[in-house]
């Protein structure tokens, strides 16, 4: 294994970094937080020859919120400001327990949640609950900026749609309709601070007494955050008792396909995935009967 | 503690300070003029010849500046057990075969750790594969391919102890059960990873700074294995980063480094990477336990079979103490009419494992500690109650082991009973809650010389000053568990100084007095102390004989030291200053320094320890039905280590061992592929974070040693036993799924119950 050799550059702008990132090449990779890229870097996984660092373009750590487009999370946005902030803890408190499900405090106060999402690992912590609440990825690249909706954004294990010189800049949420509410579980055999072998978001939204809308994405459960769209099909335009939401986490982890790996085997995976689905949705239910 | 000044205080720690501030220096630290850096080329394969190494390509990259492997290096195997040179397998690189996945193969020392790593990947290795063994079946098959010449069937050394007629026994039993345990690989996980600095003098002679837990047997080891005496080489500990059993041999970096500083005459230092540490370091016995046990209908132990195979690994290492330390701990709380132990010390391709915390306790007892439990709930006794039935009494003999003198065995489980409402909670009916015991006794360092010193155990040296300090050289070694503390409090009290008195060096085998067998076995605080205060009263004597002429005291006067004085007990009038006292002696000398050494060897103690600790510990669990996953809610901890000498200190060793058995009860386990340690990285590597430490209470029933230094004995150690029984036993009230294959997995569980259904 050769050592690491690679040239830094700190563009000030986004155009700046795209252009690099399109001079650079298939050599290029993108540095926000730096926590999952510099052990990658550091392990041999990948050998860049150029690391371009986000955080000194201004503004792209941005989270802002307004009624009309919802919530936008900046490219470089830390883990812990989304945690700590007032329109995400009162809107999306679903994003809240994602971010601090995700590793520990210091890796929180230098990771992103766009990093998170970019990283394309099936146990994304953050990713779950972002797709069942319909975010999309801005993506900016030389022909200017588009929209990638989250769900279609991982092809596979470390893998997104992202053409070649594209990057993310922001993830969109939309605005929570009222009588809505998301929830996020996760779970690991240390238990409290640890990488998901396991995670489940769940986003709902109630008319009356009926759920009228569900939607429940399951993380570390296969090659890319997984849609179990017919233990969806179940809730849709029922009641959601509490044995109905038993038995769409049971359905949901049907549709899981879990891999065995150092961290949890496929059995335990299948098994906790459908309590995690049944007690994401009971988060769900609860706060959009609050809201 | 009534009667003392210092020990039994509130003491902080000598060493707080610099390690809170990082002025701490580790062995990493040190940088010196032209250093090069070392590292090692591993094995990538499990068993193999070696047919060609060629290193040309390596030497030639800009930088590097010296390779060597197994060819250059002078052919002496070590190892720790020097009485029986049968035992040393080891070579500092490979000779013509690897034995395990990480086996080192080469070392370079390059201008810098990027260069070195570079050059490994240039040195090309001509492997001839040889068919492999990774666990203990395939190793003990017939015809099993044999990893070291001159072993029957790969077991490398058996163990045995015998007394009364278990057959007997277990015939007359009423009730008989046999069970078989198994048990995983785990970490020390030091958070200091190995390192070592080699300089060589103009004269040839090596100084090393090393992590280590015994630097005097990195010396003589090192001293053999480069053909030089042992007076050529001088080793120097550093502040260590904890140990844990995983630092007490000479290892391949240290050889490496000292070898190559004589061949390029240029610094040389070794640091490992976590990844070296986890993938390929020392480690935990697995161990597969068969145990046979009787008891009377009443819960009287009667008799007990026990037989454990350990799977140790490509060599000894400290496999052989571990398999002679894991026969008596199966039977060293209770009493056991007969008892017949057979331990097999058994070769696979893997990393080695060695010695660690506990020292084969952990697994032993998490046996027979298990079975206690099984047999309670099957004769419809609490188990508690079973234990105080059976459990060892001052004066108790254990056959072959040795008399144990001070024991507050009943009274620790009276109390972890009282402090947990164990009768209470143990009724409880409410589902995935469980409350469960588990207990031990530890040793107070090892008297087998398995190293075969030719010196004292432990010795110590004090220096008194006409200044009123004193200066205390030992090669006692502080690793973190904090002896250099304890043993200033132990000199301070015995001279009647303050700490801020006391200089203290240690360990510096140039300097400090031979010898001492090092950090392990919970050894330091009963045999240094016993040596410190050994020199501490030859001091006296001196100072005592001055005071008493100066004041032309009566021969029936008795003197202290006390408060920086020396004097009259009881006429603090008759004596003068520590200082002043000093002077006079040096004066009736004719200048001559006071000096006195003083030392410990354990004698008339039998061949297994000095002192025995004891203890006992309540879990209190809740299991997810769900997802298996344990919560640990509270643990309960009464032990008996004699007298406290610092209960900071006590009371972190056992925050320590609770975090250890933690991680060995639930998480932490060494994952095997085909010889390969897949999980290297703290990532992958399940240890507990301080965020899953349960909340705990702990007590510590003082008794009296009368071998220990102020009547101390073990702390710590044994401790990190009782929590995986303690816990399986808690989960198994809970779900009612009996683990006996550890770590007891949340998935483990989930299959228990359905298994059970």
């Amino acid at each position: 294994m050769s050592v690491a050799r690679y040239r830094y550059f700190a563009p000030t702008s986004l155009d700046e970094a795209i252009s690099l990132l399109q001079a650079q090449g298939k050599g290029a990779v993108l540095l926000a937080g730096g926590t999952d890229l510099l052990l990658r870097i550091r392990a041999g996984f990948i050998q860049p020859t150029a690391v371009i660092g986000l955080k000194r373009i201004a503004g792209l750590n941005r989270i802002a919120w307004d009624t009309k487009r919802g919530l936008t999370i900046g490219a470089t946005a830390l883990l812990s400001e989304v945690a700590e902030h007032p329109a995400i803890k009162r809107r999306y408190p679903a994003l809240v327990d994602a971010a601090l499900a995700t590793a520990n405090v210091q890796v929180r106060n230098m990771g992103t949640v766009v990093g998170n999402l970019c990283n394309a690992s099936p146990c994304a912590d953050n990713v779950p609950t972002l797709v069942a609440m319909g975010a999309e990825a801005v993506v900016m690249g030389s022909d200017g900026e588009k929209r990638i909706p989250l769900g279609t954004f991982h092809t596979g294990p470390g893998k997104t749609a992202l053409e070649p010189g594209t990057l993310v800049t922001a993830i969109q949420v939309p605005p929570p309709p009222g009588g809505s509410g998301a929830a996020y579980r996760n779970i690991s055999a240390r238990s409290r601070v640890d990488m998901s072998a396991a995670g489940a978001g769940a986003y709902v939204e109630m008319n009356g007494g009926t759920c009228s809308d569900v939607r429940i994405v399951m993380g570390s459960v296969g090659p890319t955050p997984l849609r179990a769209r017919r233990a969806e099909s179940m809730l849709k335009g029922v009641k959601p008792t509490a044995a109905l939401i038993e038995k769409t986490g049971q359905a949901a982890a049907k549709e899981s396909k879990p891999i065995s790996d150092v961290r949890a085997s496929a059995y335990w995976r299948k098994q906790v995935v459908a309590a995690l689905v049944s007690r994401a949705l009971t988060g769900a239910f609860q706060q959009a009967r609050k809201g | 503690m009534a009667g003392f000044d210092i020990v039994g205080k509130d003491i902080p720690r000598t060493d707080a300070r610099a390690k809170a501030t990082g002025a701490a220096v580790y062995t990493d630290d040190i940088k010196l003029q032209g250093m090069l850096h070392g590292r090692l080329l591993r094995s990538p394969v499990a068993h193999a010849l070696i047919k060609h190494i060629d290193i040309r390509r390596a030497e030639a990259l800009p930088g590097v500046k010296c390779v060597v492997t197994g060819k250059d290096i002078p052919k002496v195997r070590y190892g720790n057990w020097r009485l029986f040179p049968d035992l040393q397998d080891e070579y500092a690189l490979a000779v013509d075969k690897v034995r395990f996945i990480g086996d080192e193969v080469a070392a370079v020392a390059a201008v810098d750790r990027d260069t070195a790593r570079e050059a490994l990947d240039l040195i090309r290795v001509d492997y001839e594969e040889l068919p492999t063994v990774f666990d203990l079946a395939s190793a003990l098959r017939k015809g099993a391919p044999r990893i070291h010449d001159g072993t029957q069937g790969n077991i490398s050394l058996d163990r045995k102890i015998r007394y009364g007629n278990v057959d007997k026994g277990l015939k007359e039993a009423d009730y008989v059960r046999k069970d078989t345990f198994t048990v995983q690989a785990v970490s020390h996980a030091y958070l200091e990873p190995c390192s070592s600095v080699a300089q060589c003098d103009i004269d040839g002679r090596i100084t090393l700074w090393t992590s280590t837990q015994v630097p005097y047997i990195v010396q003589c080891l090192l001293a053999s294995t480069l053909g030089l005496r042992e007076n050529d080489i001088r080793v120097i500990k550093p502040t260590v980063g904890g140990g844990f059993g995983g630092k007490m041999e000479l290892r391949p970096w240290d050889f490496c480094a000292a070898f190559m500083a004589r061949r390029t005459g240029r610094p040389v230092k070794f640091t490992l990477t976590r990844r070296e540490e986890l993938a390929t370091g020392r480690r935990r016995h697995p161990m597969e336990i068969t145990s046979t046990v009787g008891f009377r209908k009443d819960g009287t132990l009667v008799a007990k079979d026990l037989k454990i195979l350990l799977d140790g690994g490509a060599y000894n290492a400290m496999g052989p103490t571990a398999t002679f330390l894991c026969g008596n701990f199966g039977a060293m709380l209770y009493r056991y009419p007969s008892y017949r132990f057979l331990g097999q010390h058994v070769y696979t391709n893997k990393p080695p494992a060695s010695a660690m915390r506990g020292f084969g306790a952990p697994q032993s007892l998490f046996a027979s500690e298990s079975q206690m439990n099984m047999a309670a709930e099957e004769l419809g006794i609490d188990p508690i109650d079973i234990r105080l039935k059976n459990a060892q009494m001052p004066g108790d003999r254990i056959p072959d082991v040795a008399t144990i003198s001070s024991c507050g065995f009943r009274e620790c489980m009276e109390k972890v009973s009282e402090m947990s409402a164990w009768k209470k909670k143990r009724k409880s009916r409410r589902k995935g809650y469980g409350v469960g015991v588990g207990c031990y006794s530890f040793i107070s360092g090892g008297v087998f010389n398995w190293f075969n010193t030719q010196y004292p155990f432990s010795a110590a040296e004090v220096r008194a000053f006409d200044d009123g300090t004193v200066h205390l050289l030992t090669m006692a070694s502080d690793i973190g568990q904090g002896s250099d503390t304890v043993l200033k409090q132990i000199l301070a009290e015995e001279l009647g100084l303050a700490m801020e008195d006391i200089r203290l060096t240690a360990a510096d085998t140039a300097m400090t007095p031979q010898g001492d067998l090092g950090t392990w076995g919970s050894r330091v605080t009963l045999m240094a102390g016993n040596a410190v205060i050994d020199a501490a009263r030859q001091i006296k004597d001196q100072l005592f004989g001055a005071v008493s002429a100066r004041f032309d005291l009566n021969v029936i006067y008795d003197l202290e030291c006390r408060d920086g004085r020396v004097q009259a007990r009881g006429k603090p009038d008759r004596g003068m200053s520590f200082g002043e006292a000093v002077a006079l002696v040096q004066k009736a000398n004719r200048g001559e320094a006071l000096v006195a050494r003083g030392s410990y060897t354990p004698r008339r103690k039998g061949l297994v320890t000095p002192a025995f600790s004891f203890g006992a510990q309540v879990s209190e669990v809740e299991v997810d039905p769900e997802t298996g996953l344990v919560d640990v809610k509270k643990m309960w901890t009464a032990h008996d280590c004699g007298t406290v000498i610092n209960q900071k200190s006590v009371e972190g060793q056992l925050e320590g061992s609770l975090h250890m058995g933690l991680g060995y009860a639930l998480c932490e386990e060494l994952v095997m592929d085909q010889g390969t340690t897949i999980n290297d990285t703290f990532l992958d590597y399940k240890m507990p974070t301080a965020q899953d430490m349960p909340p705990g209470e702990s007590v510590c029933i003082e008794t009296y040693e009368p071998e220990g230094p102020m009547g101390a004995k073990e702390a710590g150690e044994g401790m990190v036993s009782p929590t995986a029984p303690a816990i399986a036993d808690a989960v198994h009230m809970a779900t009612g799924f009996r683990c006996k294959d550890l770590p007891i997995t949340p998935e483990k569980i989930l299959k228990g119950k359905v298994d059970s259904r």
